[in-house]
């Protein structure tokens, strides 16, 4: 009402968030980064049959700096962890993280010395997907998952993000209350 | 009135389940083979013992002798052994032995007399043991031996290259040794904030310290040291190569593993031997089927089953439905990373490989880690749809493969990106215990289901390519060669397809089926004991290698007679066959490393495992 009535057809009207969540849901970059055996599954879901690029994800970046999304596609050893966590912090904001199959969430079967227990651990995860490995259908549901909480988001959570270092030290944290607080409300 | 007295009903006894006896002190070997008596007659006191074991060749030796042992293996005209296959170690300390608690055992291939030797050694040093290094007579040790000192703590004298090899350099054990705790973590099944379990929570975080770079040994920072990996798009996963340049020349490349190492065989040793075929699938996850495969015949040979013709037939679609999925993707990666055709082959080899996919599905209902192989046959029949996709892939694939050759063999990219890049001579493959289409390329016209037949392979027509050149190009040819003759198997097993069982009747190994759980007592029991317990399984040790797509693929288990493998070892073919990277990138351009990266064919999974 108002304003469209006075505008030439072909021009909408909309929320700068809207416009600016829109056009992350769609284009949203992987990083080129794959770790056992769930990295099959998503290369297998970049190809034709199961095509990532209907949601935008085709481009996968090979360096940090130009992806959005970091897809943990399998088992963190103790040896890999501080160079996940190091691509993770090259990354530039905004950016999110799946924990693609149960090793990337909590450990898999490899509960031993070598494997880490999650990758959030290390790094925050937004979506978890389940299975060993998950389908390729799976990860794509996952992405739609992820495409609803970027919807969800707002310049005020995301300015409140920036204000927060971007991922937690080791010291910084003296108790549980302290980690909420830390947390945009 | 009525008889209430108890009725009591005696049930066969299961040799199998009875608690096990003395645990195997050492498997002694039997009798004796040509081979072995040969040895005994050369060295005579230095040999402890020499015979058959389980249908293997087993010789025990002093450590003194052992060097010695392997150079007159090698060398002398009757035995010619060729390969060192694989190099690994036993931690006794865990048997009531009080002496020589490491055992080392070698695995000996002559390709022209076709024989397999197994070679152990006690180690005399109690807890910080020595051996001799076998590098100076077999180069291919170098990494195995590296391995083991990484993983079981046994130095190798005389190493060139004594570093750790899979675990970080500052790691506090040796994780295979039996005192070792498997480690791992508790796992919280609560859900509020106030439980002890999220007291950690948030303070677990890793700092992503740099380490100081170390310059590997032989390299010199006269020229440039670049770092390649563990997150390169070129690397097939987390592979780190150091690679020292001259300009674009490379003067060295060093590699640095274990970024995906999964503790599969610590894990293995802590399960019941039916639940470690699951983890197989995720060693090499591209080849599940034929890592399964491989691992139910070590277990087989252990437990001497006899597997129906069926299951061995159904065996053999898979594992060769599988080579051809694994080539596909080796193919797909390979042209990827060197052709610049851009994603166009990636998009028509996965279209084949989604094929092969879907058929695994119908079987097992996973597409990836199929779990299908159980010890003791296939863990359920084919479906009757899966013959008909089968027939219709078996009709289109050729002419896909020719289709691909097309895009490729005569293409000038190709040919110009693949022809004279990473030369192995015969020797040097020999030398360096390359397997599979490494050593095809090179001119050793070996194929483990040819040679050394497993799961009837005997019984089919198939050629093995052979090219002479060494370089990518042959290795190219002959992978593209064995999607063909794959092909060739599985028509061949499909026509003869046995009907019968699907896995062997024997109720102290496999579950009975699920009708009979409602009417037998008896059935109950041993499904009972089977998912409880597991079976055990006699003691004794045997290594099964089999022909998977990348290479050998071995499997050595040292049983004590309980129902967990007192060790279990892997020997993973892209773990050997990458050793090879630093002698076919010397003097080649960098580019070009990639090439010979995508040429071996590793999965990292079985590279670290």
């Amino acid at each position: 009402m108002g304003l469209e009535e006075k505008l030439p057809e072909g021009i909408i009207t909309t929320q700068l968030e809207a416009l600016v969540n829109w056009s992350r849901e769609n284009s949203t970059w992987p990083l080129l980064f794959g770790l056992a055996c769930c990295a099959i599954e998503m290369i297998a879901t970049g190809t034709a049959r199961h095509d990532i690029s209907r949601y935008g994800s085709e481009l996968f970046r090979a360096s940090p700096r130009q992806a959005d999304l970091m897809i943990v596609s399998g088992r963190v050893s103790n040896k890999m962890a501080p160079v996940i966590k190091r691509l993770y912090d090259q990354m530039s904001d905004p950016k999110w993280v799946i924990a693609m199959g149960i090793c990337a969430s909590a450990g898999g079967p490899f509960n031993n010395y070598a494997i880490i227990q999650g990758v959030d651990k290390i790094i925050p995860v937004d979506v978890y997907v389940p299975g060993c490995p998950p389908r390729p259908e799976a990860l794509l549901y996952a992405l739609d998952k992820l495409r609803a909480k970027q919807a969800k988001d707002t310049f005020r959570t995301y300015a409140a993000r920036q204000a927060t270092p971007s991922s937690t030290q080791r010291g910084e944290i003296e108790s549980l209350e302290a980690l909420r607080q830390l947390q945009p409300a | 009135m009525l008889d209430v007295a108890p009725r009591v009903r005696q049930y066969e006894i299961l040799p199998s389940l009875q608690p096990p006896g003395i645990p195997a002190v050492a498997p002694l070997p039997t009798g004796e083979s040509e081979d072995t008596r040969r040895i005994a007659e050369r060295f005579g006191d230095a040999v402890l013992a020499a015979g058959l074991h389980h249908g293997q060749q087993v010789v025990y030796i002093k450590p003194e002798q052992l060097v010695a042992l392997a150079e007159f293996a090698k060398t002398d005209p009757h035995l010619r052994y060729e390969t060192l296959i694989d190099v690994s170690a036993v931690d006794r300390s865990e048997l009531p032995v009080s002496d020589h608690r490491f055992h080392t055992v070698y695995q000996l291939r002559s390709y022209s007399r076709k024989q397999h030797l197994m070679i152990v050694c006690p180690l005399d040093d109690g807890d910080e043991p020595t051996a001799p290094s076998l590098t100076g007579v077999y180069s291919g040790a170098t990494w195995p031996e590296r391995e083991v000192w990484d993983l079981m703590g046994i130095r190798f004298a005389g190493h060139p290259d004594p570093r750790r090899i899979l675990m970080p350099e500052n790691w506090p054990n040796h994780p295979l040794q039996k005192q070792v705790p498997l480690g791992g973590e508790e796992v919280p099944f609560t859900l509020t904030w106030e439980d002890p379990e999220f007291e950690s929570l948030g303070k677990q975080i890793l700092e992503a310290k740099s380490a100081p770079p170390k310059l590997p040994p032989g390299m010199s920072l006269e020229h440039m040291v670049i770092n390649l990996g563990p997150h390169h798009p070129s690397t097939h996963g987390v592979l780190r190569l150091v690679v020292e340049l001259d300009g674009e020349t490379v003067v060295n490349v060093d590699a640095d593993l274990g970024y995906l190492h999964s503790g599969f065989e610590k894990t293995g040793e802590n399960k019941r031997y039916k639940d470690f075929v699951y983890y197989t699938d995720r060693m090499d996850y591209l080849t599940a089927m034929s890592n399964n495969l491989g691992y139910c015949l070590a277990v087989e040979k252990l437990l001497g089953v006899e597997i129906p013709p069926r299951a061995q037939a159904l065996r053999v679609i898979m594992a060769e439905l599988q080579r051809i999925a694994s080539h596909l993707f080796w193919l797909s990666t390979h042209v990827l990373d060197v052709s610049g055709t851009g994603m166009s082959l990636l998009m028509y080899a996965t279209r084949e490989r989604e094929r092969i996919l879907d058929l695994f599905e119908m079987v097992c209902g996973a597409r990836l880690t199929v779990g299908y192989m159980r010890i003791g046959g296939v863990s359920r029949d084919i479906p009757p749809a899966f013959l008909p996709h089968l027939e219709e892939f078996l009709k289109i694939m050729p002419e896909q493969i020719d289709d691909y050759e097309r895009m490729l063999t005569h293409g000038p990219l190709w040919s110009e990106r693949l022809i004279g890049i990473g030369k192995i001579t015969r020797e040097e493959a020999l030398d360096m215990g390359l397997t599979g289409p490494m050593l095809r390329g090179s001119g050793v016209d070996w194929d483990l289901r040819r040679d050394a037949p497993y799961s009837g392979y005997e019984n089919y027509d198939f050629k093995v390519p052979v090219a002479n050149e060494g370089d990518c190009y042959a290795r190219y040819l002959v992978r593209m060669e064995e999607m063909r003759q794959s092909l060739r198997i599985i028509r061949q097993a499909v026509d003869n397809l046995p009907d019968g069982p699907y896995r062997a009747e024997d109720r102290k190994i496999t579950p009975p089926p699920r009708a009979e759980l409602d009417i037998s007592m008896e059935a109950l029991i041993h499904h009972f004991k089977l998912m409880t317990e597991g079976f055990h399984v006699p003691p004794g040790m045997a290594y099964q290698g089999i022909e998977s797509s990348k290479g050998e693929l071995g499997f050595f288990i040292y049983s004590d007679g309980t129902a967990r493998p007192y060790r279990l070892h892997v020997r993973g073919p892209s773990f050997n066959n990458l050793y090879a990277i630093s002698k076919m990138s010397k003097g080649h351009m960098l580019s070009d490393v990639i090439t010979n990266i995508g040429s071996i064919d590793i999965v990292l999974g079985e590279v670290d495992r």
